[in-house]
């Protein structure tokens, strides 16, 4: 049986959602920033279960400093939604229980994972460090660039889509 | 035995092993003359050598002089554009010159064909037309000459812009993709433009135009080659409507095999 979901990855300016989506659907990494305008739509097949395939269509959305201005047209019909910040920048993650609260309020019933990325530029120190700030809200810590849990991530979410 | 004698024997006694040792080297200098002197000997000995060394040169080519030649011919094209348009500007003429040549050789044997059909009822009736409309039977040959033709259909979820069915003649394009595109695309203008009850009907891509049948919870996206007027507009969307109405049901779209094959049997005709 094969499926097809919409997923989006939401998140502000360079945290490194399209790097995310590149390494799990073409498996590269490059160093340079180009920003995403609108949106940019790629889709790999997730093999979930021995007879279950997900083919997930993921949207890239541009970057937003505040998600209350995604725009609503691009949501629609979503069957999971991906939130991603950077662990090397407070500024993407300070209002994390705000952004994440907008998102469960008007998307309700949706699968969400909470991703910190750029796990290869902070130390385990700094993780523990900042417990407080991450643990609650996120799910995965990873790594586009050295390929840290990236297919994880994105399994576990098509796993919980077909739940 | 003599003095001369015994000095004789001693000699042979003590420079045996030399004389022996230059008896080798003297045949081996004879080998090697020969080897060098005779072309064919040598060229068997060092052409491997040779070729061995070259393979390796011409594969280390564009690794040591490709970025350079690169360079100087990018600064050359670039310091010597006049130069450059003169030597091109022959060749792309004649290629088309050719095309064209080629391209209106064509339509005059198809315009030929068509007249040649006097007593068909299909010339009868453009004759009539023209006659009526006042357009000349020359422009309404051509302009039937440019068929519209529907290339592909793609029956997409709106908002999601997920794919539930599609139905294509050639598989070169990735429709899942071009789906949600078009969504977001859709999406796009209908944001910007803020209108209520408005939603993007046609997309022009050069020769290809993409005309998007809206319903309620799904839209139909066709894509078309050739000319593309408000008449072919008018026709599709019939039969987009008809289509809807009555050849599928709300099942249908929700079983993507089975509206696959309403498509395919629906427009069989490639043409409007």
């Amino acid at each position: 049986m094969s499926l097809s979901k919409k997923i989006v990855l939401l998140g502000h300016f360079g945290v490194g959602k399209s790097s995310l989506i590149r390494r799990f659907v073409e498996d590269t990494f490059t160093d340079n920033y180009k920003v995403t305008i609108g949106v940019h739509i790629l889709k790999k097949e997730v093999e979930v279960t021995d007879k279950t395939i997900v083919n997930l269509i993921i949207w890239d959305l541009e970057g937003n400093d505040d998600i209350a201005n995604t725009r609503p047209s691009y949501m629609l019909g979503t069957n999971g939604i991906i939130y991603v910040y950077d662990l090397t920048r407070p500024t993407t993650y300070q209002d994390l229980k705000k952004d994440l609260d907008f998102i469960k309020t008007n998307y309700a019933n949706i699968p969400i994972k909470v991703v910190g990325n750029k796990k290869d530029l902070v130390t385990n120190v700094f993780l523990k460090e900042n417990e407080d700030a991450f643990q609650p809200y996120t799910d995965f810590f990873t790594s586009a660039k050295k390929n840290t849990k990236v297919d994880k991530m994105f399994s576990t979410l098509a796993k919980d889509l077909i739940l | 035995m003599n003095q001369e004698d015994k000095l004789k024997v001693l000699k042979d006694i003590l420079l045996t092993d030399e004389r022996e040792y230059a008896s080798s080297i003297h045949k081996k200098i004879k080998i090697l003359e020969e080897t060098v002197n005779k072309k064919n000997n040598l060229s068997e000995k060092v052409d491997p050598i040779i070729e061995d060394r070259l393979q390796e040169f011409i594969k280390e080519i564009p690794k040591t002089l490709g970025p350079t030649i690169t360079e100087t011919l990018k600064s050359e094209i670039k310091n010597s554009q006049d130069a450059v348009v003169e030597a091109m500007y022959p060749i792309l003429g004649r290629m088309i010159k050719k095309y064209i040549q080629n391209e209106i050789q064509v339509l005059s044997e198809k315009i030929n064909q068509q007249l040649n059909n006097t007593f068909s009822f299909k010339n009868l009736k453009r004759k009539i037309k023209s006659k009526m409309s006042g357009v000349s039977e020359a422009d309404l040959i051509i302009n039937e000459l440019q068929q519209t033709k529907l290339n592909q259909f793609l029956v997409i979820e709106k908002g999601s812009g997920l794919l539930i069915s599609k139905y294509s003649k050639t598989d070169d394009i990735d429709e899942e993709m071009v789906a949600g595109m078009l969504t977001a695309i859709k999406s796009f203008v209908e944001d910007a433009f803020k209108s209520n009850n408005q939603e993007l009907e046609l997309i022009n891509y050069e020769t290809y135009s993409i005309y998007i049948q809206n319903f309620s919870s799904y839209y139909i996206a066709v894509a078309i080659s050739g000319v593309f007027q408000a008449e072919h507009r008018s026709k599709l969307e019939d039969k987009l409507l008809d289509f809807a109405q009555n050849v599928i049901n709300k099942t249908d779209l929700k079983n993507t095999e089975s509206l696959t094959k309403k498509l395919k049997a629906y427009f069989s005709n490639e043409f409007i």
